[in-house]
């Protein structure tokens, strides 16, 4: 519950029907796709325009209450789950594309706009948003932004940050600050970049600029099935490093096939495989044919039983499917899914993927992989029943020696889902105090009263001694000149 | 705040071999008034000279190789140059893993000769590079023609090590290709000018070097050239970079040359280049393949050479027409010569302060840049006197960055010993 004087500030700023506090209403926004994780928040706004978030920004603040920015709810990180009575400020209404630039590729749109939609907009003109996070149909921009998000393509194309040429956000002491814009020429510190990535704890991007890229004239789609699932592994750093660059070269291990051979999604993958290989080439015609026969030989090499190639957008999507459908498909073997998200050197993949199989084992556990391959990213999911005290105890222990695994490689704790509340303890595995330090201390540069999104990203006992010394000098400056779009 | 013997002081800290002073600083620095030029060989030794800046108030300017003298404009004069120079150890180069950690004094020649046997290598082609660092080139993350395929400096640097004005050692970032652990000090960093800290160590990720690399180069008047990079710009073709050149600027029909390239399989390759001349109606006058493309364009990273001015115009590149044209009344000035990335909307002039004087090319850079804003792009110094920059101002519009901006700055150097300065 939040003060009456708030609720009605917020319906006044954003209308009626914008402002939910009933608490049948509140459980939708209880946690996000990674459910472990249910809070209620005090109250959802849903603001339409960059000037209703920072009204609704500056009255939630004003009460001294924290604020948790969401968009579609589908990250995987428990980012947008609102602690102790926080509030939401929602972007599902600020859905409008504002412009399409197809002279210079680009948009300009609200953070609310779906990720597939976006693409469906641009596509009359030739053009695509190239991060494609497995959750595009639903996620939205406005999420990719604050989470960095990947994708499969991300192999070839790069993920959000390369594509974010600008933005405006609301800061948390409701100042609009414009950040970048027109391309990527702005002078001084990348801001942007900055802000991107950084789960809602800088405050929320209201308008954003992004970069688009031709549709790509042809596409080659291949699937390797492998008997040994280091097999895979083994054919994805052989092609990495004999010079192909696939669009995307995606992993989905045994349990994984079966899971979803067994459900409504079947695709058609063998049963009895212990990996399944999706490689795809894109650009134009000519050559295309000539690298798809190449990486095919490296899986042959590499062991694979069988190569399948996909001769139209029909078999291509089918090939696919087993892939995109994934994570749906594993709600048939448990009600409860804990979805990693470690990157490691793509060296690494053959003897991570056996250590990873080795702990399940040791721990009990079903633990399916689907990842993207190509890029080193795993996401092992830990299959379980919460209601079950031993198992949740036992997918911790397991959980946790994937992770400091994954570090022991040389790798890292998250390469795409984000840190928000589910890695937040991890992050000490990867940094040390002085750069768990140097984080609050740019995280209190945009937010020194920690209004936003409290509680992620970084653990709170790794926190400095409040204030740190570049408040102490800046105090007297306001946060930024109001107005003053740079 | 510098007194006359702190920078002693600082140089006493490394051996004598490591240390320049004098007229031999000066030289080093392009003659630029400097106390002197230290040349740590470890991070230890960098942290131990910046914590010592500190303590004497003595302020310091980062450097790399110093191929780019007053590159990012030094706040004043005197100081102490921090060069990485020394620091030029590789740490880690996994070939099937494409990415490589090495010293921020790396050298580019060095570099180059330990990809090539791999096929490898690292398509930053900002001014510069080519002769510098590695160090000074994610230091300075100014963006070459390549962006348009493989992305600014700061899109392919994953981790760095960097000592900050305050003396701390920060290990940020990783060595794999997608981290999104805590938040993107590494994008921060990167173009940061050594104005934050003096990056002692970088992670990148490196490329596959295509099958075939062939540019072909059109000749011709200004406008016809224009309107052979707007066919290119149109062109849903992967292009890797394209480069236009004006060799006498201001001269009427001034003589032009757009140098496209293409990269990828020879196959691909080829076809690209054939349907892409058919698509814009135009032949190119010659076609470079394979080192010879190569030496043509790295030979642009040193486009700039020695110049005393250097004027850095951008906006969305739809606009490149009239950028063109303004950067060509500055070059009109200064005798100066344009370089354009057709891609990514970024015209560079160089040239020297003409015979009129300081107030006339002060002047006219002055209505240009109101010009570029008018139309949201904006306009850099890269180099000028310091009587020319003193009247125009390094940047315009967005420049000096805002109130987060020095935020972010009194955050990593509270004593501001670092005076090199970000745009």
């Amino acid at each position: 519950m939040i003060p009456a004087t708030l609720t009605r500030s917020l319906v006044e700023i954003c209308g009626r029907d914008a402002v939910i506090v009933d608490e049948d209403r509140l459980l939708v926004y209880e946690s996000d796709a990674l459910t472990a994780y249910r809070h209620r928040p005090g109250a959802v706004v849903l603001p339409r325009t960059t000037d209703e978030v920072r009204d609704a920004v500056t009255a939630i603040a004003g009460h001294g209450l924290p604020i948790v920015p969401r968009g579609a709810g589908t990250g995987l990180s428990g980012g947008a789950v609102a602690l102790n009575g926080a509030v939401v400020v929602g972007t599902a209404r600020m859905n409008r594309i504002l412009e399409i630039d197809a002279a210079n590729r680009r948009a300009v749109l609200q953070p609310g706009v779906i990720n597939a939609e976006l693409s469906a907009a641009a596509r009359p003109h030739g053009l695509y948003y190239a991060p494609d996070p497995s959750s595009q149909t639903t996620c939205t921009i406005g999420g990719n932004v604050a989470e960095n998000s990947g994708g499969p393509h991300c192999l070839k194309y790069g993920v959000t940050s390369r594509y974010v040429t600008g933005l405006t956000v609301v800061l948390p002491d409701g100042t609009v600050a414009k950040l970048g814009g027109q391309g990527r020429e702005a002078p001084g510190y990348d801001l942007v970049g900055l802000f991107v990535g950084s789960e809602g704890c800088f405050g929320i991007a209201t308008e954003i600029e992004v970069g688009l890229l031709p549709l790509p004239e042809d596409v080659r789609t291949l699937l390797g099935i492998f008997d040994r699932i280091e097999d895979s592994g083994r054919a994805v750093s052989d092609i990495v490093s004999a010079g192909l660059l696939p669009a995307a070269m995606e992993i989905i291990d045994g349990p994984t096939i079966r899971a979803v051979e067994d459900s409504v999604f079947a695709a058609g993958y063998p049963t009895d495989a212990e990996a399944a290989l999706v490689i795809e080439f894109d650009g134009v015609a000519a050559g295309l044919d000539g690298e798809a026969e190449r990486a095919a030989e490296f899986c042959g090499r590499a062991g694979a039983r069988e190569v399948r190639s996909a001769r139209d957008e029909d078999e291509r999507l089918a090939l696919w499917k087993g892939r995109k459908k994934a994570f749906g498909a594993m709600g048939r073997i448990a009600p409860d899914l804990l979805v990693q998200d470690a990157t490691v050197p793509r060296t690494n993949l053959p003897s991570i993927l056996k250590g990873i199989s080795e702990i399940g084992k040791r721990y009990d556990l079903v633990v399916a992989n689907v990842f993207h391959a190509g890029d080193g990213n795993l996401h092992p999911n830990i299959l379980f029943d919460r209601r079950d005290r031993n198992e949740l105890e036992r997918v911790e222990r397991a959980s946790k020696e994937i992770m400091q695994l994954c570090v022991d490689s040389g790798g890292t704790i998250t390469g795409e889902h984000g840190v928000g509340l589910d890695k937040k303890h991890h992050m000490p595995l990867i940094y040390g105090a002085a750069e768990l330090d140097a984080m609050w201390g740019v995280r209190r540069v945009f937010d020194p009263a920690g209004t936003m999104n409290p509680g992620k990203v970084l653990p709170e006992d790794t926190a400095p001694e409040w204030p740190v010394a570049g408040e102490v000098r800046d105090a007297a400056e306001p946060m930024i000149a109001a107005g003053a779009a740079p | 705040m510098s007194t006359a013997t702190a920078p002693g002081a600082l140089a006493g800290l490394l051996p004598e071999s490591r240390v320049l002073t004098g007229d031999a600083a000066s030289q080093w620095a392009g003659d630029r008034e400097v106390e002197a030029v230290l040349f740590p060989a470890d991070t230890d030794e960098v942290q131990t000279l910046i914590r010592a800046a500190n303590e004497t108030g003595t302020g310091l300017l980062p450097a790399g190789a110093g191929s780019w003298p007053g590159a990012g404009g030094w706040t004043r004069s005197g100081g102490v140059i921090v060069s990485t120079a020394r620091l030029d150890s590789v740490f880690h180069y996994e070939p099937a893993d494409l990415t490589l950690t090495a010293g921020a004094g790396l050298g580019w020649r060095k570099l180059a000769a330990l990809l090539e046997p791999n096929g490898q290598w690292l398509p930053m082609d900002g001014p510069g590079a080519g002769e510098g660092t590695l160090g000074g080139a994610v230091a300075c993350g100014v963006p070459g023609p390549l962006r348009a395929r493989y992305g600014a400096p700061r899109d392919n640097v994953l981790g760095l090590e960097v000592v900050t004005g305050e003396g701390r050692l920060l290990r940020i970032g990783g060595r794999v290709v997608k981290n999104v652990a805590g938040y993107d000090l590494v994008r921060l960093f990167t173009g940061s000018r050594g104005s934050l800290g003096v990056i002692t160590r970088v992670s990148v990720r490196l490329f596959p070097r295509p099958g075939a690399d062939v540019t072909m180069v059109f000749e011709g008047g200004v406008g016809e050239m224009l309107e052979v990079a707007r066919g290119v710009r149109a062109s849903a073709l992967p292009v890797a970079a394209a480069e236009m050149t004006v060799r006498r600027a201001g001269a009427a029909g001034g003589e032009s040359q757009l140098a496209v390239r293409v990269l990828g399989g020879r196959e691909e390759a080829d076809e690209v280049c054939t349907r892409l001349a058919a698509g814009i109606g135009a032949a190119p006058g010659t076609t470079l393949r394979g080192g010879e493309s190569e030496v043509f364009h790295r030979r642009r990273t040193a486009w700039e050479g020695r110049s005393p001015l250097v004027v850095r115009l951008a906006a969305l590149p739809g606009r490149l027409a009239a950028v063109m044209g303004w950067a060509r009344e500055v070059a009109a000035r200064t005798g100066g010569r344009l370089a354009a990335d057709v891609l990514g909307g970024v015209v560079r002039v160089k040239g020297s302060p003409a015979d009129d004087g300081t107030a006339g090319l002060a002047g006219k850079l002055v209505s240009v840049r109101r010009e570029v804003e008018a139309v949201g792009g904006t306009m850099t110094l890269s180099r000028a006197p310091r009587e020319v920059a003193a009247r125009v101002g390094w940047t315009g519009v967005g420049g000096g960055g805002g109130p987060l901006a020095r935020k972010l700055k009194s955050l990593f150097d509270p004593c501001r010993v670092l005076r090199s300065r970000c745009p």
